[in-house]
């Protein structure tokens, strides 16, 4: 492998981490809050263990979060300098507005992390909404930057060089909504889930069923809700790239030929070489629907662009396909939730929890899936149609180096936190009350 | 086309005054990264030149001043690189190719640190895992530092080697020379001292007692390396004819603000004698100013120095749309986060009116 080669992987595997931490640390909050809303409402002690044992997930996957967050601070540049020489200033209004709503968080987290018991009730119950939000906000701006890599805009391009700035117009790209909604509503899918389906696994070992089930609740509803949400969302998507960038779509769907009520296809083995897919189930004039709303629309397949301007096209298809199949899993989880809130009996039978806390991990292997579609299928672009991801890598050699570092290192933080997440279960589950 | 050149030549004032506001951001991010970033380090560089016994007390101490305001600190470094990146693009360009290897290992070292720290304070078990927690803090409380100022020792060493050509100089003239040589360990180390000597002056308000005696010691100790340290750095660059050195013993605001400190450690060490907590605090964030003004205004806008020429930090400066919005931006984000983040070290009194004061319950 190349230069380049060990500069992706080691890009795709930092953020791939840092969506895991980032997506907690800005969702989590809300849990939190809820259940110290409940707790302030009720007074009942359970909400105040519940609450106090988010705050410190809270606590370390914010940690986690922003230190991962300093390392792609710093490697945007390391591996990519003259990407961040040329975009670094068109780019930057979310940035920097990104490193303000970061900021605002950590001051807010510091109020509500040693508040307790020091500052007056309901506004350490605030300074935790405010974490939250400035959370939440700092997520769509980072996303925004990355739509503008998808749908570049607010700049020309002049002998190489990026003239007539606009960072209000490049901020506000075409992309920066779909892609922040989806992202957005995937975290709080995710995280709702995951968490979910950590206490529905305790419930399930009956260990403080009654403090575990108040917590499947708060966490079940927000992800039942972001659940259901986002195939709307993903439809707005679909459609938005199908229009900025056909290619992308091709790719996510394997769809070599270019053709009127063209179909989509479900599963398939890619053969890259011949271009074909094989053991396909196809669904007649789908694609044309779903990427235009109209049966008969024209869908240009990848047999129409450049060689060179192909992404790998398995792999982007088979990440979407794990995402669309595990989103539409998700959905109907959602749609059970809701239904047992009418039918009380199902909280009564261990597959109604079995199937919660297996689904536990869907989400983020979703959210995973989901990245290497926009980052991958975009490829071989770092700036789509305007610099490739071979112009802007870093001309230090040696990178094989620097990658398998970074692997050691946060597979051992990986593993640490997993560790440190089930000692606060243990200590959760042995407290008396 | 003649018109064009002399419109771009002339800047207007709204844009004069937005690129004095970001360089305010930039150099202000920087003086606070170094200082209250710089305690946070020293924090665990004072606690790994403990005793056994002065550990512990030494940990809760800083848990209970430092845990509010912990991740704020570091906080500053990220808008101190989203600054150069967006507005000095051409110049972040080079520190990032050329310092990729020590910046590396400073984001190891803060990567370590974070996570021990979060680790220490959050572990549900208290139990043998801390004495690993512990060590990996210490630990990277010291290296960080160390390499951070290895990376800024570097951009002013004179060693850095700028090519076009990366086949035509060696791996290690590009990549290790500039950042492993004396010079910039000799910085590191300084840096280093400087955050134990930060500190241990910041604990010295928080603590009572035969522990309050403890640490003004420290402080006392920290501040004679510091001012040793610097002098070798200074002298060691004065006998092998660095540029930057030379530059600095010429230039007179520098001189003068590094002998104003000097002459300010009178007071500091009073105000450590009679253990006056804001008062320290207050020579020690000064003291800071004047060594970070001293070594910036020697060659700015020239902070990078090649073995070839110099490099301005204002060459290639980002166009004046971009200024202008960051420096809008960067106010509305400073007028939001300022008064906050005074307000949250003032409730956890951080910041502390010189009352009497009151007994603090060690836990």
């Amino acid at each position: 492998m190349e230069n380049l080669d060990y500069a992706r992987l080691q890009m795709a595997f930092t953020l791939g981490f840092h969506i895991i931490f980032a997506c907690i640390g800005m969702v989590m909050p809300f849990f939190m809050v809820v259940s110290h809303k409940k707790w302030l409402n009720t007074r009942k002690p359970v909400f105040l263990k519940l609450t106090k044992a988010w705050q410190k997930g809270v606590a370390i996957f914010f940690v986690t979060g922003a230190v991962s967050g300093t390392a792609l601070s710093f490697e945007l540049g390391m591996l990519w300098p003259e990407f961040m020489k040329h975009a670094g200033p068109v780019i930057g209004m979310p940035f920097s507005l990104e490193g303000a709503a970061f900021f605002v968080e950590a001051i807010a987290l510091g109020f509500y992390l040693y508040g307790w018991n020091k500052l007056p009730e309901k506004f350490h119950w605030l300074t935790g909404i405010i974490v939250g939000i400035s959370g939440v906000a700092s997520g769509i701006l980072v996303v925004s930057a990355n739509a503008w890599m998808n749908s570049p805009a607010g700049f020309d391009v002049v002998n190489g060089e990026f003239v007539n700035i606009d960072p209000v117009a490049a901020f506000l790209n075409d992309a920066w909504f779909t892609q922040a909604l989806h992202m957005t509503l995937a975290a709080f899918a995710a995280t709702g889930f995951a968490v979910a389906g950590i206490h529905a696994f305790q419930i399930l070992r009956n260990k403080k069923p009654e403090l575990h089930k108040e917590a499947f609740k708060i966490a079940i509803f927000f992800g039942a809700v972001a659940a259901l949400l986002q195939p709307l969302s993903g439809d707005l998507s679909a459609k938005d790239v199908a229009e900025r960038q056909p290619v992308k779509l091709a790719a996510m769907e394997a769809h070599y030929e270019t053709g009127k009520a063209a179909p989509l296809y479900v599963g398939g083995i890619v053969d890259e070489e011949n271009r074909e897919v094989n053991y396909k189930l196809a669904i007649p004039k789908a694609l044309s629907f779903l990427a235009f709303g109209d049966f008969d629309a024209e869908v240009k397949g990848l047999n129409d662009f450049p060689d060179d301007e192909l992404p790998p096209v398995a792999v982007v298809h088979y990440a979407f396909q794990t995402m669309v199949g595990i989103g539409t899993l998700m959905m109907i989880a959602g749609l059970v939730y809701f239904i047992s809130l009418r039918k009380r009996s199902w909280l009564d039978n261990r597959k109604y929890w079995w199937l919660f806390a297996l689904m536990s991990p869907l989400g983020f292997i979703a959210v995973e899936a989901g990245w290497v579609v926009t980052e991958v299928g975009r490829q071989p672009w770092i700036v789509y149609n305007i610099m490739k991801t071979s112009e802007a890598v870093t001309p230090m050699p040696g990178l094989k180096y620097s990658f398998y570092l970074y692997v050691t290192v946060y597979l051992a933080l990986a593993l640490t936190v997993a560790w440190l997440m089930n000692r606060q279960i243990k200590v959760l589950n042995r407290s008396i009350g | 086309m003649a018109y064009e050149q002399a419109d771009q030549s002339v800047k207007s004032l709204n844009w004069i005054i937005m690129l004095y506001v970001v360089l305010f951001f930039t150099f202000f991010s920087l003086f606070l990264y170094v200082f209250l970033g710089g305690a946070d380090f020293g924090a665990g560089i004072v606690e790994l030149f403990s005793s056994r016994d002065n550990r512990k007390l030494n940990r809760d101490t800083i848990y209970k001043v430092m845990g509010p305001v912990w991740e704020a600190n570091h906080i500053w470094l990220i808008i101190l690189i989203v600054i150069l990146w967006i507005a000095f693009p051409a110049y972040f360009n080079i520190i990032i190719i050329y310092l990729h290897i020590p910046l590396t290992l400073v984001l190891l070292g803060i990567t370590m640190r974070g996570v021990a720290f979060i680790f220490r304070h959050y572990d549900a078990l208290v139990g043998e895992s801390q004495i690993w927690y512990n060590r990996m803090f210490r630990i990277s409380s010291l290296i960080t530092p160390v390499f951070l100022g290895m990376s800024f020792g570097a951009l002013l060493s004179g060693e850095i080697v700028l090519t076009e050509d990366y086949s035509e100089v060696s791996f290690a003239d590009i990549f290790l020379h500039p950042w492993l040589n004396v010079f910039s360990f000799l910085t590191g180390l300084f840096y280093a001292a400087l955050c134990g000597f930060l500190a241990s002056t910041l604990l010295i308000g928080e603590t009572e007692g035969e522990v309050r005696r403890l640490y003004s010691k420290k402080s006392a100790i920290y501040t004679i390396v510091l001012v040793i340290l610097g002098g070798v750095v200074l002298f060691y660059g004065f006998l092998t004819e660095m540029v930057f050195v030379k530059d600095f013993l010429a230039n007179f605001y520098s001189l003068s603000a590094v002998s104003l400190s000097a002459i300010l450690l009178i007071p500091l060490w009073k105000a450590i004698k009679e253990e006056h907590s804001l008062l320290t605090r207050f020579y020690a964030a000064v003291q800071i100013l004047l060594v970070l003004f001293a070594a910036v205004h020697t060659h700015f806008p020239n902070l990078i120095i090649t073995q070839t020429g110099e490099v301005s930090m204002l060459e290639g400066i980002a166009p004046d749309s971009v200024i202008e919005v960051l420096g809008i931006s960067l106010i509305v984000g400073g007028g939001i986060i300022l008064p906050g983040l005074f307000h949250l070290m003032k409730s956890f009194n951080m910041i502390r009116i010189p009352t009497p004061t009151p007994k603090n319950e060690q836990n």
